[in-house]
């Protein structure tokens, strides 16, 4: 009898968690995301992203997400036209630079007001500039849109003044976030390193973009609301989430299931297996981002001291001549990028089509005449199919690809083959990012692959082949600068400082083409593509997107944050725009009902085990 | 086989007698090795991957495996032309699996023999000597033994920079010595007792010559079987490492394929000849060596022979 | 024990330690009781591994090529300050660091590189999801496995047998990772025909309330793929020692005079067999924490589950030096103590082994 009890008593409680486990599904069905705080009216624009935001401190944070985050959170005093990255009017409604070139006007639209309904005027856009001019930890962020600038004063409420110490491009698009300054000035710079300015006691972060933050958990999302006071209008969509996800597998599942509304940088096999999904648009989106193959063109120090162990064969312009007509562009951009991207040439993407220097003769892919280039600059063929060169030194180079990226990887292969058919042998090694930067920065390479995102504001790109941006040397440890090709030109330098200083944007646009074609002369890259950003949406949800630049490119994490501003939700599922988890219940349901079962079965299988166990003797 | 060294000036009946014997034993041991099912398994599926990997380059001229020559659509499922499908290169997956086969097997070969070179050595060596050498020696293998393997793995391959075959090799070797060492530390603890070695030191024998004459002729049937035993987990290793990107991707071997497709999305493709064959064949081949270890095991140590 | 080694337990990456062998009479006890000085000796050996595992972690990573200043600031305005704090933390004398370091290992001056967090902070939040994970994995991966072991060992050479051993062989020779792959490929994605029911990665779904019933399921929901896996491959070990221990038990005499005597078949085996056999079966749970985390580090990855696993993968990328000293630190930790534990009870268990 006792043991008939214990075994009743085990079946029971088994079955009794089964019970109770699957009893609240049906309620559990019903349930809603915590985001839309159970009114269904509300539309909620998820997006997907895998780098979660650093943090939303607008003067700490690295992140890409972190930057998409603080442009729905601060104004800027310009922006960027999402149609061909023009200066438009943001925070100020105009502008104008004085006649002596010492100062610049902006003109604040009037009558502005911060999410908490305290007004937003110069006063606040002069206390952010000064701060970041004056300050430390703001510098970080910062301090490169601000090194022209001296001081900012507000005149009145609609009028900031920033003087400058001389002409400057930069004046025209200051990314700098302007922060409300009743909250921030009691937020000194030592606080400002560890302040978090997250969400508090329910209160949102205080800002003036177009959606303000109001609640965020590391590692999983943030949650922005429309801005009322938003000086462009209230958003359409009431709410934004950024949701992390792990990779972009993940994403994908994610936004086939509903959970998210918006997912980019998709891979292209991941791209295609969307394609053609129900309520999912794909778009590839044009982007800024260019890959190359680049040389050692003579490591140095800024002095001109030089560093390193390059290879001089690459020194040699009829070399790098060579490998790029030995490099297929065409073929990359199919192949190892899916069709995702298309072949390059200068280091300003076409999507800048002020700037982009289309080259007048471009170098073609063709063997035969990177084989004749070889030929007629002295380098003769070895027995062993590798060539040598005129001192006979054997034409042996290696090639540095990342570790981190698939592509990369696929692109050093690929160049190792072609230049094997043209009597070069290639030592590929695949390093992590950061051994590669240390290597270029030390000069010890002699081709590497990698790549740059280009801003709309060229200076930063064609700085980095700048005689300044070679390495320093600081008490024997070499610092790597911007520069990772060590291409220096006196010529180009005096070029770079003249549309530095240019305030005219076509006479500028000039400067920048011809630099351009000096570097594509010099073959220091061999620019392989310009990649796009592959992007998916469900459009049964969301339509009205603004890609930048019209009309094929990205649609989010852009110059700006255009397409939050103008997304509305689609009619007939209005209702259910909200990321709700769909799919999950019948998986829920059918989930309880296995564990439930197996519960209960090994109780049973317990309960009726002890018997035999202890009361036979 | 090291008392098969030259030895100047020793008479060649001796040496004679002691190979018919070797040989002797030997053949015991195939006929005994032969009765074993699972064994025989195991060598025929050996037999046939290192064949594969031998004849890969005349199987599949090396144009197969290169991306710019790479004739297969991307990423095609398996069809009459390619019987396994292609890679995200369009490579056909059957020549990069052959050739695949090579850097496996070579690595999980190279690294057991790091491996055993270090835990006979140490195990010899701690059981030998009973001082203060012994000891830190015996106190060395506890703590290896206990490191976490992957983790310690992960962070050698770190250091020594990761992305080369070389690396993979070396750090598995230096990681999994530690059990091998502690099993022939404790069959040299137990050779040491017997009779003829104390005769040995008896003699006059020095320290080496009693490690190298008499401990590893006695303690070597054990490390061969151990040696099977440490390849089948070396490759398993080394696709794991491989796996986690540490491998060479130009020398793609099972772990590295995995890798690759991981990394580009098949598992969304539901591309799956992309990902079941490679790891198919790890099993495979990690599964037969398995197998030629228990037989050998059974032969080594006759006990086990009633399981 | 003999099928431990035959298995794995011999020179592996992934050692599986027998139940520790019986310790040679200590000399000086200072009349302490033997368990007290079992006690006492194990756990100081704990402590040298541990600080073994210290001077590895620290002194490896001073190996590492390059500056590690510069690494960490690349692509990064730090001011000039801190980029001197840095430095001079640097180029103190070696020694003087590694004293700093063992007072505590986890107070890195580093941030993680591409966190950009404290990594302390970064590893205590990811600690909970590896014990979810992989401790549901080991409860089941031991009953199963167990059970597996009992029923092929007693009837050692019958089909059950033949099957189960071939099967766990079979599951024992598969990187984790590669069947996680493949249950992603059939039940996640959907492949043959099959709908993908189970998630593809992730502990919980957006917007689901982790600490409400539903939050609660909807994880168990997102667990059963991965937890399957890391079972299926952790239960292949566990049936292989259970049988080969069952089989070692059962030769052993006082089991033959049990059955001489009469006694029923399923009772010796339940009453002594099975009980005996357990005891090396359970301490190698233990102290085969080693290889558990191998296992964690590939599936964690292979489903995105936000836990110390996927952490040492992302901890790859840069190398995020910083980081990854602190999840190796932490899996030695983990491990160590589990081992110590495991060595503890054991002797409480059977007072044979502290003699």
């Amino acid at each position: 009898m006792r043991t008939g009890r214990r075994r009743n008593a085990w079946a029971a409680l088994v079955g009794a968690i089964a019970v109770a486990l699957a009893l609240p599904l049906v309620p559990a069905s019903a349930e809603e995301t915590p985001s839309s705080s159970g009114t269904a009216e509300k539309t909620v624009f998820t997006v997907g992203i895998t780098q979660d935001v650093d943090t939303t401190n607008p003067f700490t944070g690295i992140a890409a997400a972190s930057f998409e985050a603080y442009q729905m959170m601060y104004p800027t005093l310009t922006e960027y036209s999402a149609e061909d990255f023009s200066t438009v009017p943001g925070l100020a409604e105009s502008w104008e630079e004085s006649e002596d070139q010492t100062y610049w006007t902006y003109k604040i639209r009037p009558g502005l007001k911060w999410s908490d309904g305290q007004p937003l005027t110069a006063r606040d856009a002069a206390y952010t500039f000064n701060r970041v001019i004056n300050g430390d930890i703001e510098q970080t962020n910062y301090g490169g849109y601000t090194s022209t600038i001296t001081k900012a004063v507000a005149e009145d409420d609609t009028t900031l003044k920033l003087f400058v110490k001389r002409p400057s491009p930069i004046m025209y698009h200051l990314a700098v976030y302007i922060l409300p300054e009743h909250i921030w000035k009691n937020i000194d710079g030592k606080q400002a390193k560890s302040y978090k300015n997250e969400p508090k006691d329910g209160e949102p972060v205080v800002g003036g973009g177009p959606f303000v933050l109001v609640e965020r958990r590391k590692g999983e999302f943030l949650r922005f609301e429309a801005n009322p006071n938003f000086y462009g209008g209230k958003p359409a969509a009431d709410e934004v989430v950024f949701r992390v996800y792990k990779n972009t597998d993940a994403i994908a599942e994610a936004l086939r299931k509903g959970e998210i509304d918006y997912a980019n940088d998709l891979s292209a096999n991941v791209f295609n297996s969307l394609e053609g999904a129900e309520g999912i648009t794909t778009v590839p989106s044009v982007y800024s981002g260019f890959n190359q193959i680049a040389f050692n063109m003579g490591a140095a120090l800024t002095d001109g001291t030089p560093i390193g162990n390059g290879s001089k064969l690459v020194l040699d312009p009829q070399v790098r001549l060579a490998v790029a007509q030995a490099i297929d562009r065409q073929v990359l951009a199919d192949k190892v990028y899916g069709g995702f991207a298309t072949p390059g040439s200068t280091v300003i993407p076409p999507l800048y089509r002020d700037l982009h220097l289309e080259p007048a003769d471009p170098v073609g892919f063709d063997l035969a005449a990177a084989n004749a280039t070889l030929d007629a600059a002295g380098y003769t063929m070895g027995d062993d199919g590798v060539r040598v060169s005129p001192d006979g030194e054997r034409m042996s180079l290696r090639l540095l690809g990342r570790q981190e990226s698939s592509e990369s990887q696929k692109v050093v292969e690929y160049v190792k083959d072609w230049l094997g058919q043209i009597g070069i042998e290639v030592d590929v090694r695949i390093v992590s990012e950061d051994t590669l930067y240390e290597k270029v920065g030390n000069g010890d390479f002699d081709m590497f692959e990698w790549g740059w995102v280009v801003e709309p504001d060229p200076d930063y790109q064609l700085s980095t082949f700048t005689c300044d941006q070679r390495s320093t040397d600081d008490d024997g440890t070499i610092i790597a600068g911007l520069s990772d090709s060590f291409y220096c030109d006196a010529e180009y330098d005096k070029l770079y400082e003249a549309q530095k200083l240019q305030t005219d944007p076509a006479e500028r646009a000039a400067v920048v083409r011809q630099m351009q074609q000096m570097l594509y002369d010099s073959n220091a890259y061999v620019v392989t593509v310009y990649y796009d950003n592959p992007t998916a949406y469900r459009s049964d949800r969301w339509t009205n997107f603004t890609p930048q630049p019209a009309p094929d490119g990205v649609l989010l994490f852009q110059y700006g944050t255009w397409s939050y501003e103008s997304i509305t939700p689609v009619v007939e599922d209005a209702g259910d725009a909200t990321s709700t988890a769909a799919g999950l219940t019948p998986g829920l349901i059918l989930g309880a009902v296995v564990g439930g079962v197996g519960l209960f079965l090994i109780g049973y299988w317990l309960g009726r085990r002890r018997p035999s166990d202890y009361d036979v003797e | 086989m090291a008392s098969d060294q030259q030895t100047p000036g020793r008479p060649q009946g001796r040496r004679a007698i002691a190979r018919a014997r070797r040989r002797e034993a030997l053949g015991r041991g195939w006929r005994q090795f032969r009765t074993h099912r699972g064994g025989m398994a195991g060598l025929g599926i050996l037999v046939f991957f290192t064949l594969v990997a031998l004849l890969a380059p005349v199987l599949f001229p090396p144009e197969t495996i290169s991306v710019t020559q790479a004739t297969g659509e991307l990423l095609a499922p398996p069809s009459a032309e390619y019987w396994l499908g292609t890679d995200d290169s369009g490579r056909s997956m059957l020549a990069l699996l052959a050739w695949g086969a090579r850097v496996s097997l070579t690595v999980g070969i190279a690294a057991t023999l790091i491996s055993m070179v270090i835990g006979t050595s140490v195990g010899i060596a701690s059981g030998h000597y009973t001082g203060f050498g012994g000891a830190t020696l015996q106190r060395l293998t506890d703590w290896v033994l206990v490191i976490p393997f992957l983790p310690l793995a992960i962070v050698l391959a770190t250091v020594l920079g990761g992305g080369s075959t070389l690396t993979i090799i070396v750090v598995i070797g230096v990681t999994s010595w530690a059990g091998t060492a502690r099993l022939i530390r404790a069959q040299t603890l137990s050779v040491e007792g017997r009779p003829y070695l104390e005769r040995s030191r008896a003699l006059g024998s020095g320290n080496w010559h009693q490690m190298t004459r008499h401990v590893l002729p006695n303690v070597f049937p054990l490390v061969l079987t151990n040696t099977t035993l440490t390849v089948a987990i070396a490759i398993l290793s080394e696709t794991t490492l491989s796996f986690l990107g540490l491998g060479d991707p130009l020398r793609p071997s099972w772990g590295s394929t995995l890798d690759q497709a991981f990394s580009n999305g098949a598992v969304s493709a539901g591309a799956w000849w992309y990902i079941g064959p490679p790891g198919l064949c790890v099993v495979l081949v990690v599964l037969s060596f398995t197998m030629i270890g228990r037989a050998l095991e059974q032969i080594v140590n006759p006990r086990l022979g009633r399981q | 024990m003999s099928l431990i080694q035959d298995v794995a337990g011999s020179g592996g990456p992934d050692p599986i330690p027998g139940p520790p062998p019986l310790p040679r009479k200590e000399k000086g006890s200072r009349g302490l009781s033997p368990g007290a000085t079992f006690a006492l000796r194990k756990t100081g050996a704990a402590l040298g591994t541990l600080f073994f595992v210290l001077v590895v972690n620290f002194f490896l990573f001073r190996l590492l090529p390059g500056d590690p200043i510069g690494m960490y600031t690349r692509g990064r305005n730090v001011p000039p300050e801190q980029l001197a704090e840095l430095r001079a933390e640097l180029n103190r004398p070696v020694l003087e660091q590694f004293l700093t370091y063992l007072r505590n290992p986890f107070a890195s001056t580093i941030d993680s590189a591409q966190f950009n967090r404290p990594v302390w902070e970064l590893v205590t939040e990811r600690i909970w999801p590896t014990l979810l994970l992989v401790g549901t994995a080991i409860v089941l991966a031991s009953i199963i496995g167990v059970w597996i072991g009992i029923k092929a060992g007693w009837k050692r050479g019958k089909s059950f047998d033949k099957v189960s051993t071939g099967v766990t062989l079979t599951l024992y020779s598969m990187p984790e990772f590669w069947l996680g792959m493949i249950l992603l490929i059939i039940f996640g994605v959907g492949a043959f025909g099959l709908p993908g029911m189970f998630p593809i990665g992730g502990i919980s779904s957006p917007g689901v309330d982790t600490s409400s019933l539903a939050g609660w399921l909807d994880v168990a929901w997102h667990m059963v793929l991965p937890v399957t896996t890391l079972t299926l491959v952790y239960l292949a070990e566990y049936a292989l020692v259970m049988r080969s221990s069952l089989v070692d038990e059962m030769d052993e005499d006082y089991l033959t005079t049990a059955r001489a005597k009469g006694l029923m078949d399923r009772l010796v085996r339940r009453r002594h067999a099975v009980p005996n056999a357990l005891l090396p079966t359970v301490t190698l749970i233990f102290l085969n924490l080693g290889f558990t985390v191998s296992g964690a580090i590939t599936v964690e990855t292979v489903f995105s589950w936000p836990g110390l696993g996927l952490l040492s993968y992302e901890a790859l990328r840069g190398p995020d030096v910083a980081l990854l000293q602190a999840i190796f630190l932490l899996f030695s930790i983990g491990v160590v103590l589990a081992n110590l534990v495991a060595d503890l009870l054991y002797a409480v268990i059977d007072p044979r082994v502290r003699s």
